[in-house]
């Protein structure tokens, strides 16, 4: 293990190195990032590419949201260069499902659609194709049956399946997953983990998440990115392995 | 008495106010449902009270000479007073929450209780406009004139239309914002627009029918939907459809048992809530059956007609043509004197904050008038106890005191005795009355006929409270003559 993750590093640990994918889709060069001016994580280097599945491992508290809302956009870095080389509106975000509030009676099938609002405006009814790429999603996903089912009164594994198919409806070149395998049950993980392989492997996603549970990063991973006490590192053992 | 079938006739006289009613029920809750999924309910009871405040505030400037007066438009300088406020109001809670300093619930509770407090103050600062001001926030929806109704068609409809159109702006920014920044940028228009909506509605709506009301339409019908729904489109309809029924049968509730429209209307929003929690609570096959059995029930109540109460008797059917007809008891605790011309001292009087300067005709003095030429048509040779001693009272009502009194004062055959227990002019748009009658004999105290009359009457063509009082009187005499 090295501190501070480099660049280099993370390319090289993804392999593959075609023309188009040698753009990376967002790059942090000695970016610190944290609230109110007062840095959680300092010097973070970072290239994210096309087809790359990279695992944020880190305890709880470590700064793994922060790092994922400073790349959205959400919270402004307080240090360094921050550079995206695609429009917000193509990340596709999956937020820890226990972030959204149960208060909201929305069907499965309502909150995937959401991922269709940046294409449809304000009057517009839904158009009959977004309505069918819903369909197609929940397909992909294995859940088209739970579609009319209450979101909140789906398992923990369900709902991040949900939350992965709103953020497909995105049409996104960037998969950003905040702990998407906690709270899950063990079938729901190799769901989930085997789904987030088949899109980077099958569409060429870039799918950057995060966990707390470093075995389960190892499983799923093509390549590690640790962060702890306000430092982090791209992880060697693993990077090794796809070399 | 109103049936059902009445009131849903555009010629009745309370049609406007039904009409009112109903565009608040329907498009309220649409504003609500958001603000109760936000988790700001307390906005919405919070908005109203500083509305109240504005159009107190308001009331108080004008009476300082501060203000330009505007003429005879009550509701128009306490509409400016409410818009403004309230957006006032809503500025600052918002740059509170910007600031993000302390809790919500803890700045929308100091917020609730400063404008409570302003309120009082500002109405103790204006004792001459205090009924005026108190009457307005009561915010009798059933005072709705045709050309408020179009003020309230336009403002409400407006409202429907953009929560209609924004549905899905206004439900991304509110479940969650992190994607509504992904996809659409920052979302800060959508949030300024529902407050916006919200606090029109809140504005106009306090004027036009009470912070109570208004807050109950905003929250009950939500919170009733919320067990009965698991998607967000069926929410925002089962809301509304729910303010509708709770808009009509409240309203219907209201003007058949003569009962206050805003609480009438809460009680309900409330039993809605209860049994919409009922019905989440058994099968999805029995629901159907259950609803339709409720519809019977109501309808069938409804629809009912009671039965008409006799008119006062002809003298010859009794045999009594010689009749005692009592002093007008009045047993509120207002003076009920007839007001001249001036509306705010009228007010005042009327609630004797203002002692008249010399001798005013009174509502008792109104009805014994009118009583006197009708039980004269209808045969009776009448005859008033203080013609034969000057220190006869007015009798009660109650027909063993009533016997009494005129034994004691040596009378015989029939006494008419009145009793006036409320006697409210809300504005000069209608009366709420609730006045006894009864023709008592006195040899046994026999009760020979008797009649309750409790209900708001309409009283639309009068410009001024003595008016409203004068056609009030006429409406209870025609009901007590002609059945």
């Amino acid at each position: 293990m090295k501190p501070a993750g480099s660049i280099d590093a993370i390319k090289s640990a993804r392999g593959g190195d075609s023309a188009e994918e040698s753009l990376p889709l967002v790059t942090l060069q000695s970016v610190s990032l944290g609230y109110d001016s007062k840095p959680v994580i300092k010097e973070v280097n970072l290239a994210i590419y096309p087809g790359s599945l990279i695992g944020l491992a880190g305890p709880n508290g470590s700064g793994k949201t922060t790092l994922f809302r400073t790349i959205l956009g959400l919270l402004p870095p307080i240090g360094g260069t921050l550079s995206r080389n695609c429009p917000l509106s193509n990340f596709g975000y999956v937020p820890q499902s226990t972030a959204l509030d149960p208060q909201f009676p929305l069907s499965a099938s309502e909150v995937v659609e959401m991922g269709a609002y940046g294409r449809v405006r304000p009057y517009q009814f839904l158009p009959a194709m977004e309505k069918e790429r819903v369909k197609e999603i929940l397909h992909q996903i294995g859940l088209p049956q739970l579609a009319a089912r209450s979101f909140f009164s789906l398992s923990g594994g369900q709902k991040q399946r949900m939350l992965i198919a709103r953020a497909l409806m995105v049409n996104p070149k960037i998969m950003i997953l905040d702990e998407p395998l906690s709270g899950v049950d063990e079938e729901s993980r190799r769901s989930i983990a085997d789904l987030l392989t088949k899109l980077t492997r099958e569409k060429g996603l870039a799918v950057f998440f995060s966990s707390h549970d470093l075995e389960m990063v190892q499983r799923v991973a093509d390549s590690i990115v640790r962060i702890d006490k306000g430092q982090i590192w791209l992880d060697e053992r693993k990077a090794r392995l796809h070399l | 008495m109103s049936t059902l079938f009445e009131i849903v006739n555009p010629s009745y006289l309370l049609f406007p106010a039904l009409v009112g009613t109903m565009i608040m029920g329907l498009v309220c809750p649409l504003i609500g449902s958001f603000l109760v999924l936000r988790r700001t309910v307390f906005l919405g009871l919070t908005l109203p009270e500083i509305a109240a405040a504005g159009v107190a505030f308001t009331f108080w400037m004008q009476q300082a000479g501060l203000l330009p007066q505007m003429g005879q438009s009550e509701r128009g300088v306490a509409m400016v007073g409410s818009l403004v406020f309230t957006f006032l109001g809503m500025g600052l809670l918002g740059y509170l929450e910007q600031r993000g300093k302390g809790l919500a619930e803890g700045r929308l509770a100091a917020a609730y209780a400063f404008a409570g407090a302003l309120t009082i103050l500002f109405m103790v600062f204006n004792p001459a406009g205090q009924i005026e001001v108190l009457n307005l926030l009561k915010g009798e929806v059933i005072a709705l004139s045709k050309a408020e109704l179009r003020l309230l068609v336009a403002v409400f409809g407006m409202v429907l239309v953009s929560m209609l159109l924004f549905r899905r702006e206004f439900l991304l920014t509110s479940f969650d914002r992190d994607l509504a920044f992904l996809l659409k940028g920052r979302q800060v228009v959508w949030d300024i627009l529902l407050y916006l909506l919200a606090g029109l509605i809140i504005a106009f709506g306090v004027i036009m029918a009470g912070p109570l009301l208004i807050f109950g339409f905003l929250v009950l019908p939500a919170l009733a939907a919320k067990p009965l729904v698991s998607r967000m489109s069926s929410f925002l309809v089962v809301s509304s459809a729910l303010g509708l029924v709770m808009a009509f049968l409240g309203f219907y509730s209201s003007v058949r048992l003569d009962l206050p429209l805003g609480p009438t209307d809460v009680t309900l929003g409330c039993c809605l809530i209860f049994l919409a929690y009922g019905l989440s609570r058994i099968s999805k096959r029995m629901r159907p059956a259950l609803l339709a059995l409720i519809c019977l029930a109501l309808s069938l109540s409804a629809c009912s007609v009671k039965t008409a109460a006799p008119p006062v008797p002809e003298a010859k059917a009794i045999h009594a043509e010689q009749l005692w007809l009592a002093k007008v008891k009045n047993s509120t605790a207002l003076p009920l004197f007839l007001p001249v011309n001036n509306p705010l001292r009228s007010l005042a009087e009327m609630a004797g904050k203002i002692s008249p300067d010399d001798y005013r005709q009174s509502v008792m003095d109104l009805l014994r008038q009118n009583l006197q030429t009708e039980l004269g048509q209808k045969g009776f040779q009448i005859s008033l106890p203080e013609d034969k001693d000057a220190r006869f009272p007015a009798f009660p009502a109650d027909s063993a005191g009533a016997t009494r009194m005129a034994r004691e004062g040596k009378l015989s055959g029939m006494v008419f005795v009145t009793e006036i227990w409320r006697w409210e002019g809300e504005t000069q748009k209608f009366v709420r009355a609730l006045v006894d009658f009864k023709l008592v004999r006195i040899d046994d105290g026999a009760i020979v006929w008797e009649r309750r009359v409790q209900r708001a009457i309409p009283t639309p063509s009068a410009t001024n409270l003595g008016e409203a009082s004068a056609d009030a009187v006429k409406a209870i005499l025609h009901d007590l003559f002609a059945g």
